[in-house]
C-alpha cells in the first residue's frame, strides 16, 4: 500500500502540468472553438527561446520575460492563422489545422533545438517543497498546481462575471452573430491566444527542468493535456484540472507497478477512450433504441 | 676507386631490386578512371544528426586525396541523409550501390541503416565499416561492422566497471526499448551476469522516451541498487539526473551510455553532486592524447567540431583506407568485400580492441571502453587503460 501512496504521489507532479496545460486547453476551446493541439508546443517555444538567451549569455529574469513574450508572440501569430482563415470552418477542421501546425513546428523545432542536444533549463523554481510517502515534492511541482487551480478559479470568474467574459463567450458559440451585434470578434479572439500563449510558456518554463529538454517530448505534453481537457468535455475548468491530476497520479500508479508499467504512455488515450464511450453512451443507446 | 662505385652502383641496384620486388609483393591496389567510390547512409536531418561520423570519415579520404590517394586512386565519397526514414534510407543504399557504385561503405551513422539495409548489403555483396552502429542488427549482420562498441556491448562494459571498478552489489537497470531492441539488451544483462557473477537488482524495460521520470527514480532507490545503468539519451540523462537530484537521491552511481558523452550535458549538468559515469566508444575526446593526436589534426585541417562521433568516421575510414592498401589488383567491390573478410585485427589507438570484419554472421569487434565522470562540469577520465571486456564462451 505503501508503495501504491509513494507510486501516486511520485505522478503528481506531472500530473500538476498536465492540469494547467488541460486548463488552458478548455480555456482556448470555450473561448475560440478550437482544439488547439499547438498548446504546448507554443510553451515549448517561448521556453527554447528563453534557453537560447541563456546560452548566449543574457541573465535568467531578462531571459524568461522574453521567454514568455516568444511564447505570447507565437501563439499570436497562430491566432492570427486561425482567425483569418480559419473562422468559419468546423471545429474539426480548426483541430486539424493545429494538428497540422504542430507537426510542422516540431519538425522546425528539432532542427533549430538540435534533437539529442541537452539544454539548460534553470530551475525557476528550485528544491522540494515537502515530503510525503518517500517522495521529494517539488516546489516546480506544487506551483504548477496551485497555478492551475488559480488559472482555474480565474477563468470561472472572468467568464461567468465580466462583461468581456460574456462577449467571448458569444464569440464561440455564435461567432457570426457576435461580429453582428458589434463585438470586436478578432481582437478578442487573439487577445484569447496570447493570454494562453503566456500561460502555457510560464508552465513549461517551470516544469521544463525536470522534463526531457527535447523539442518534440516537450510539444507531446499536449497529449496528456487535451485527454485532460476531454474529461471536462472541453467545457468545464474544474473536471479538467482533476482530470489533469488524475492522469498524473494513475500514470505514476502504472510505473509503480511492473505489470502495467509498459503501458504507462498509454494512459492518456486509455482515459480520453474511456471518456468518449460513457460521453456518447446516450446517443449510442438512443440509436439502438 | 672504381671497385667502390661499382660496389655502390651494385647495391644501389640491389636495394632497388628488393623495393620493387616487395612492393608488388606488399600489394599495388589498382583502379578504373582513377578512382574508388565509397559511401554512407547518415541520420542527417531528423530527430538526430549524426552527420559528424561521415563528415569525420570525409575529413580522412580528403586528407589521402591531397596526399595523392592510394595508388593514384582518389576516394570519392558520397554521404546519404536518410532522414531516420526507413524508405528514404532504403532508397538512398539502392543509389549508392547501383547509381554511384560504391565498393564499400564507411562511416555510416544512422538510426536505422543496418536494421532497413543489412539485407540489401548482404544480397549485393557491399560491406559496411559502420561509423556508427545504433540498431541492433549493426552488430548481428554479416555485412556490418561497426567501429564502435555499441550501446548493448557498452551496458555490459558498464555493468562490468560498477562491478570491478565501483564495487557495486546491486546493479539495476533502465532501458527505453525502440524497435527490436529488447533481446539484445535482455543479452547484454545476461552477460553482465555472466561476467560478474551478481544477479541483476532488476531490469526496467519499460522507459518512456518522454514523461515523468520521478517514479523510475524512486524505484530504483526503493530497491536499493547502489548502481543504475540506463541507455537514456543525451536529454533525458539531464532529466534523469536533475529529478535525482530533486528526489534528494544519495548513494547510487549512476551509469550511461556514450550518448551522454558531450560537452553539451556536461555544461547542463554542471552544478549537480551525483555520481555520473559515462562509457566512450573511442579514445575519450576531451582527452588531449596521444592517440587523439592525429584525428585531432585532421580534423582541425578539416575545420570540423571534434565530437565523438566523428572519431567514429574517421577509425571507419581508416580502417578501410587500410583494408583498400592491402588489395592486389583491382580494387572492385567483390576484392574489397573479400578484403574485409580475410583482414588481419587492426590495431588504432583511438580504439580500445583491434578492429576485424571478417567472415561471420555477427560482428562485434569492440570490446573495450575508458570510462569517463563527470566532476564540476568536467569530464574526468576515471579508467586511465581500457576496460577491455573478458572474452566470453
Amino acid at each position: 500500500m505503501d508503495g501504491l501512496l509513494t507510486a501516486a504521489t511520485a505522478g503528481l507532479s506531472a500530473g500538476g502540468a498536465y492540469a494547467i496545460l488541460g486548463v488552458c486547453a478548455v480555456f482556448t476551446y470555450r473561448l475560440v472553438a478550437v482544439v488547439n493541439f499547438t498548446g504546448a508546443a507554443i510553451g515549448a517555444t517561448g521556453a527554447f527561446a528563453m534557453v537560447a538567451l541563456i546560452e548566449a549569455g543574457m541573465a535568467q529574469f531578462p531571459a524568461i520575460v522574453l521567454g514568455v513574450l516568444a511564447g505570447t508572440l507565437t501563439a499570436t501569430a497562430i491566432g492570427v492563422v486561425m482567425t483569418r482563415w480559419f473562422s468559419g470552418a468546423t471545429a474539426s477542421t480548426k483541430a486539424a489545422v493545429t494538428a497540422a501546425l504542430l507537426v510542422g513546428m516540431i519538425a522546425v523545432g528539432l532542427r533549430l533545438t538540435g534533437g539529442q542536444d541537452a539544454h539548460l533549463f534553470p530551475a525557476v523554481a528550485p528544491g522540494s517543497a515537502f515530503r510525503f510517502a518517500g517522495v521529494e515534492v517539488t516546489n516546480a511541482g506544487v506551483l504548477t498546481v496551485i497555478l492551475a487551480v488559480v488559472f482555474t478559479f480565474a477563468a470561472e470568474t472572468f467568464l461567468a462575471r465580466t462583461r468581456t467574459g460574456l462577449r467571448l463567450r458569444a464569440l464561440s458559440e455564435r461567432p457570426m452573430a457576435a461580429e453582428l451585434m458589434g463585438i470586436p470578434v478578432r481582437r478578442l479572439a487573439i487577445t484569447v491566444w496570447m493570454l494562453t500563449g503566456a500561460m502555457t510558456t510560464v508552465a513549461l518554463i517551470i516544469i521544463a527542468p525536470q522534463r526531457s529538454p527535447n523539442f518534440a517530448s516537450m510539444s507531446l505534453l499536449v497529449v496528456p493535456a487535451l485527454a485532460a481537457a476531454l474529461i471536462g468535455a472541453f467545457s468545464s475548468f474544474r473536471a479538467a484540472l482533476l482530470g489533469g491530476l488524475l492522469i498524473g497520479i494513475v500514470e505514476g500508479l502504472a510505473s509503480g507497478i511492473d505489470r502495467f508499467s509498459q503501458y504507462r504512455g498509454a494512459v492518456p488515450f486509455i482515459v480520453i477512450l474511456a471518456v468518449l464511450l460513457w460521453s456518447q453512451r446516450g446517443a449510442r443507446w438512443d440509436e439502438a433504441r | 676507386m672504381k671497385r667502390i662505385l661499382a660496389w655502390a652502383g651494385a647495391a644501389a641496384f640491389a636495394s632497388l631490386a628488393s623495393a620493387a620486388a616487395t612492393g608488388s609483393a606488399v600489394a599495388a591496389p589498382t583502379c578504373e578512371n582513377g578512382t574508388i567510390p565509397v559511401g554512407a547512409v547518415a541520420t542527417i536531418t531528423g530527430i538526430v544528426n549524426f552527420s559528424d561520423a561521415p563528415n569525420g570519415a570525409k575529413a580522412v579520404f580528403d586528407a589521402l586525396n591531397a596526399e595523392g590517394g592510394i595508388e593514384g586512386c582518389k576516394i570519392t565519397y558520397t554521404i546519404a541523409d536518410d532522414k531516420g526514414d526507413p524508405a528514404v534510407a532504403a532508397q538512398a543504399a539502392r543509389d549508392l550501390i547501383d547509381n554511384k557504385g560504391v565498393v564499400a561503405l564507411a562511416g555510416s551513422a544512422s538510426l536505422l541503416d543496418c536494421a532497413v539495409n543489412a539485407g540489401t548489403y548482404v544480397r549485393r555483396g557491399v560491406m559496411s565499416v559502420q561509423g556508427l552502429g545504433v540498431d541492433p542488427l549493426c552488430f548481428n549482420a554479416p555485412s556490418v561492422a561497426p567501429v564502435n562498441v555499441g550501446p548493448y556491448t557498452l551496458t555490459t562494459a558498464m555493468g562490468y566497471f560498477a562491478d570491478t571498478v565501483l564495487e557495486s552489489e546491486k546493479l539495476c537497470a533502465f532501458f527505453l526499448i525502440i524497435g527490436g531492441t529488447e533481446e539484445a539488451y535482455q543479452e547484454a544483462i545476461a552477460n553482465y551476469e555472466k561476467l560478474s557473477g551478481k544477479k541483476i537488482g532488476f531490469v526496467d524495460l519499460t522507459l518512456p522516451a518522454q514523461g515523468d521520470l520521478t517514479p523510475y527514480l524512486i524505484k530504483s532507490r526503493d530497491a536499493g541498487c547502489d548502481a543504475v545503468v540506463t541507455n537514456a539519451i543525451e536529454p533525458s540523462i539531464v532529466q534523469w539526473v536533475n529529478t535525482a537530484d530533486a528526489q534528494k537521491i544519495e548513494g547510487i552511481d549512476w551509469l550511461f551510455l556514450a550518448p551522454g558523452y558531450t560537452e553539451a550535458l556536461a555544461k547542463a549538468l554542471a552544478d549537480t553532486e551525483q555520481p555520473i559515469y559515462i562509457g566512450t566508444e573511442w579514445e575519450p575526446y576531451t582527452e588531449a592524447s596521444e592517440a587523439n593526436a592525429n584525428w585531432d589534426a585532421v580534423m582541425t585541417e578539416a575545420g570540423l567540431p571534434k565530437t565523438a562521433f566523428s572519431q567514429g568516421g574517421y577509425l571507419s575510414a581508416n580502417v578501410l583506407i587500410d583494408v583498400i592498401k592491402g588489395i592486389d589488383g583491382a580494387v572492385t567491390r567483390e576484392s574489397v568485400t573479400e578484403a574485409l573478410k580475410t583482414m588481419e585485427p587492426i590495431s588504432h589507438p583511438i580504439a580500445g580492441s583491434p578492429y576485424v570484419f571478417g567472415d561471420a554472421p555477427a560482428h562485434a569487434p569492440m570490446q573495450a571502453t575508458k570510462v569517463m565522470q563527470l566532476i564540476d562540469g568536467e569530464w574526468v577520465l576515471k579508467t586511465q587503460d581500457w576496460l577491455v571486456l573478458p572474452q566470453q564462451n
